[in-house]
């Protein structure tokens, strides 16, 4: 398996108040595929998600890309770890908002040792005629193009998106996912979903199911189904 | 990120909010600019003052006759004697010894006198034996002709210069006076030819002898004259000086002009039981206001320099609301594998471009002042022709020295009050900086 988690326990707060959000999750995604996590509000996939990217330590367990597991790593090494594997999609897209669609892809691009080009990122994203633009002038959908433009310029390894279309209207939610498909096959990055979106999982190589910190369902697509064609 | 870019990225936030950086920066751009206002004054008055110094004899010294010391002498033993003074021959001796380095500034009293011209005219007149140095003493500016010489004392030349107010009082219709001959009517009534040799410019300020308002015709001015000639003329023994202001020539360094002198009275004086001369150097005096200027330069530059605390503090300020406000995308950066090095020199950068573009305006700000007061001064003393003799034309000269300390104490200041903002934001938690509505 590329990424590997085993046994990943996460808990906050302390005494009474103390919260078990991640049971022990132990699970593996494949080089290249898609992968939703699927589950309700408070079932602890973001958590997942923000130990997958680095940005957080699970109580125990250990998250390996690659073999290179996270565990043993000092705040210098994380950041590589991130500069070097992780690109992150946010739900409220997380642009600076002073900054042109290109200088907030450009954000990403510093912070890539092997950047891919960015006229070409800017194009393929369907931005280039807004590439001038500031956030603030663009519409939900475009923001998140931006904001997948500025995670994927680094090239990075693993994609991860945590509720990508969650502002977004029906339509719009679907160009997106589209979209992170097409970065998928072009530049084939492995992509991880965070999602309470049930027909999202159609289009996944890979589907994760979570309630309560645990997995429920861990189950391969045999059939995928392209996300221009989903429906909800 | 390269340094270049992350100077474009703290321009591209100073840009989206323009007021704020310009509110921010003003406690800078007040302090630098007052800093080179002062500097730049302070280094002007500093080359005027001196200036008007040595144009009123600063390249001098003055010679007296000293006690010498001698043991077994009380201060009651000392006597003087003529044979004591510093005598015309000595003076001969030492220009001869440095030919056309040292002149020497010494004149018998004056008198009045009457000079009669071709119309029948009398002109009433000063006049005042003479030794070469006399006019440098006054800051005296010769219009034309040549000075009195030691070889006009020494062959009792009557050789007289004198004063343009004198010219215009004297040669109604504009003759060439050099090489004129007047005669001179002193107070005994007894008439001499004299030969002028030199015109001086007139200066009120110098001379202060008429009252406001003195109609040029009635203005009565000195005709200086050899020093010699006048004492033979008035029957009066050569006594020698007490006291001589000696000039030196400007070519001549001021110490070596010191330990020439020093030591042709020492030489002279020798044989002398209980007197030498002792020589004060007036540059010694001049170097005295040249410290106390710099002093007061300093003092008030650092007064200046408290003000760029409270700019400093100003942008830390500022600084820190930006952090805050900015968590979000800090929080983005690092969860793209931003380094803490590189959030803090972000933000650092930002904190010193913000100083430094403050301390370039504030420097501008500073050298148009300097350039104002400037102006305004020399209005002044080109209103009152005696300021703009003794002063000439004021230039402002912009120290270059304390523009670039102006420059890198600001960036120090952006330095200084940026690290505690930046380090904050290279702290944040990624996760927490995410979360921050």
């Amino acid at each position: 398996m590329y990424l590997e988690l085993d046994d990943i326990k996460k808990s906050f707060g302390e005494g009474e108040n103390r919260a078990e959000v991640l049971k022990g999750i132990t699970c593996g995604v494949e080089k290249g595929h898609i992968c939703v996590l699927l589950g309700p509000s408070g079932s602890g996939k973001s958590t997942l998600l923000n130990i997958i990217g680095g940005i957080d330590t699970p109580d125990s367990g250990t998250v390996s890309i690659d073999g290179e597991k996270t565990a043993a790593m000092n705040e210098k090494q994380l950041s590589q770890y991130r500069r070097k594997h992780i690109g992150y999609v946010f739900q409220s897209y997380n642009l600076i908002p002073n900054l042109t669609v290109k200088e907030n892809i450009e954000v990403g691009a510093y912070l890539s040792d092997k950047p891919l080009e960015l006229d070409e990122i800017i194009k393929t994203l369907g931005l280039w005629e807004h590439k001038d633009k500031i956030p603030s002038q663009l519409s939900g959908g475009q923001q998140q193009r931006t904001a997948i433009g500025r995670a994927i310029i680094k090239n990075p390894d693993i994609l991860l998106c945590d509720e990508p279309t969650g502002a977004l209207d029906y339509n719009t939610s679907k160009e997106i996912l589209k979209l992170i498909e097409d970065v998928n096959s072009k530049f084939g990055n492995t992509v991880i979903i965070v999602t309470h979106n049930d027909a999202i999982k159609l289009m996944a190589d890979q589907v994760i199911k979570f309630r309560d910190g645990r997995i429920r369902h861990n189950d391969l697509n045999t059939v995928k189904t392209p996300a221009a064609e989903l429906d909800w | 990120m390269s340094f270049f870019e992350n100077i474009r990225m703290a321009f591209s936030s100073i840009a989206a909010n323009k007021m704020r950086a310009l509110l921010t920066m003003l406690g800078i751009i007040i302090g630098i600019s007052a800093v080179i206002t002062i500097t730049t004054l302070g280094s002007t008055l500093r080359t005027t003052i001196l200036r008007a110094l040595s144009s009123m004899g600063g390249n001098s010294f003055l010679a007296y006759i000293n006690e010498k010391e001698v043991e077994g002498l009380d201060d009651d033993d000392y006597y003087l004697t003529s044979e004591d003074m510093i005598t015309l021959n000595m003076l001969r001796e030492l220009e001869e010894q440095y030919p056309g380095e040292f002149k020497v500034a010494a004149s018998t009293g004056s008198s009045s006198a009457t000079v009669v011209n071709s119309e029948k005219q009398y002109i009433n007149v000063q006049i005042q034996g003479v030794l070469n140095g006399y006019l440098d003493s006054f800051g005296l500016k010769l219009k034309a002709g040549r000075n009195i010489t030691m070889a006009d004392n020494e062959q009792n030349k009557h050789s007289a210069i004198v004063s343009d107010i004198f010219v215009r009082q004297y040669f109604r219709n504009g003759e060439e006076p050099i090489g004129q001959n007047i005669e001179v009517s002193f107070e005994n009534g007894n008439p001499f030819e004299f030969t002028i040799v030199g015109v001086y410019k007139y200066s009120e300020l110098k001379l202060n002898s008429f009252p406001a308002g003195t109609k040029e015709i009635d203005k009565v001015t000195p005709i200086y004259l050899p020093y010699n000639v006048i004492n033979d003329m008035k029957a009066m023994p050569e006594e020698g000086f007490y006291n001589l202001q000696i000039f030196y020539d400007l070519s001549v360094e001021n110490s070596v002009a010191y330990t020439q002198i020093c030591d042709f009275f020492d030489e002279q004086y020798k044989e002398n039981r209980m007197w030498n001369v002792y020589i004060y150097n007036i540059q010694d005096e001049v170097e005295i206001y040249d410290m106390i200027i710099n002093i007061l330069t300093i003092i008030f530059s650092v007064i200046a320099a408290i003000s760029l605390i409270v700019g400093g503090v100003g942008v830390m300020n500022i600084m820190l609301v930006s952090v805050t406000e900015r968590t979000r995308e800090i929080g983005i950066r690092k969860a793209l594998g931003a380094k803490r090095s590189t959030i803090k020199l972000q933000f650092l950068i930002e904190a010193i471009i913000i100083c430094l573009i403050g301390g370039v305006i504030g420097i501008l700000i500073g050298l148009l002042n300097s350039e104002l007061v400037g102006v305004i001064a020399n209005n002044i003393v080109s209103s009152n022709p005696d300021y703009s003799d003794l002063l000439g034309n004021i230039s402002i000269s912009p120290s270059v020295g304390a523009i670039v300390i102006s420059i890198i104490f600001s960036t120090l200041t952006g330095v200084f009050f940026g690290l505690y903002p930046a380090g904050k934001a290279a702290k944040m938690d990624p996760i927490d900086a995410l979360r921050y509505d």
